[in-house]
């Protein structure tokens, strides 16, 4: 695998912690991945990315007494951890360094204001606004591999990879969904 | 030439009562097969090839021997682990990590 494609293979990751900076500002998710950068810069986002939301899994597992809710954010940083696993692995065998950079900073700055907008919350409320989360950001994910990533790619082992990646996503979404149906509509 | 016969009734009935093991791929998250039939005493066994860890489990519902039911506990990529079912009956499993990924053995 090529430094390219390992470029556009942690590019993938990108939409994960933008998708979730964006929804919880009240933007609408990305129609494309972010801008180019090296593939240090690459690296070191979609490290930050998966640590971010590793994050708020703690945060959300140490905030909720809903047991379903918690074993959610417990298999989030049990996915996003291997997941993170993976692409460092992968760096360190193309001897790619992970290099900080603005992306970076943005995404630790949405995430930072996600983070305060759900500490406001407390019980019930919270909850419903973590797994509200959840659901838009997973369903960003799976767009932006539908409708842009796997349909693009061209090499065959990046292509596989996404395929292969994809039904975790879209387990997580349905999951997502679940919990939140059975949290009620009202907030 | 009659005992040759036997024997090899003999052996070919053997062969058919001998416990089997029977592989479930954990792929994509989810088992395939999703729904297997086995004889009490075969072999089950799960191996994740997935990115990510999975279990296979059965809870213990109370009208079900606590025997019936097992937990592989977390199977990481590559990993696998194996059951020996002894009642026969329906059993519904699980990932405990991904409850919407299902399966279930037949026990015969």
């Amino acid at each position: 695998m090529s430094r390219s494609t390992l470029h556009r293979l942690l590019s993938v990751l990108l939409p994960l912690t933008v998708a979730t900076a964006l929804h919880a500002q009240g933007s609408a998710p990305p129609a494309a991945p972010a801008p180019d950068l090296s593939d240090p810069e690459v690296a070191h986002v979609a490290v930050t990315a998966n640590a971010i939301d590793v994050d708020l899994a703690r945060f959300a597992q140490a905030r909720t007494r809903h047991a379903e809710v918690r074993q959610f954010a417990a298999t989030m940083i049990t996915d996003h951890t291997a997941v993170n696993a993976q692409a460092a692995a992968l760096a360190g065998r193309l001897g790619v360094t992970p290099a900080d950079n603005a992306v970076s900073q943005s995404l630790l700055a949405g995430a930072a204001d996600a983070r305060t907008g759900l500490e406001r919350l407390r019980g019930a409320a919270f909850d419903k606004g973590y797994m509200d989360r959840e659901v838009a950001y997973h369903q960003a994910v799976l767009d932006a591999l539908d409708g842009l990533l796997i349909p693009t790619s061209s090499n065959a082992d990046l292509r596989k990879l996404l395929v292969d990646v994809r039904p975790a996503f879209a387990a997580h979404l349905e999951h997502a969904k679940q919990i939140r149906n059975g949290l009620g509509s009202a907030r | 030439m009659i005992t040759t016969w036997l024997g090899i009734l003999l052996a070919v009935g053997l062969q058919g009562l001998a416990p089997r093991r029977h592989v479930v791929e954990i792929h994509g998250m989810a088992f395939r097969p999703a729904v297997l039939t086995v004889a009490r005493g075969d072999t089950v066994v799960w191996i994740n090839h997935d990115i990510v860890p999975h279990t296979a489990t059965a809870p213990v519902p109370a009208s079900i021997r606590a025997a019936a039911a097992w937990d592989t506990g977390q199977l990481m990529q590559g990993q696998n682990a194996s059951y020996v079912p002894r009642y026969a009956g329906e059993a519904s499993y699980i990932c405990t990590l991904h409850p919407t990924m299902r399966g279930k053995l037949i026990i015969q």
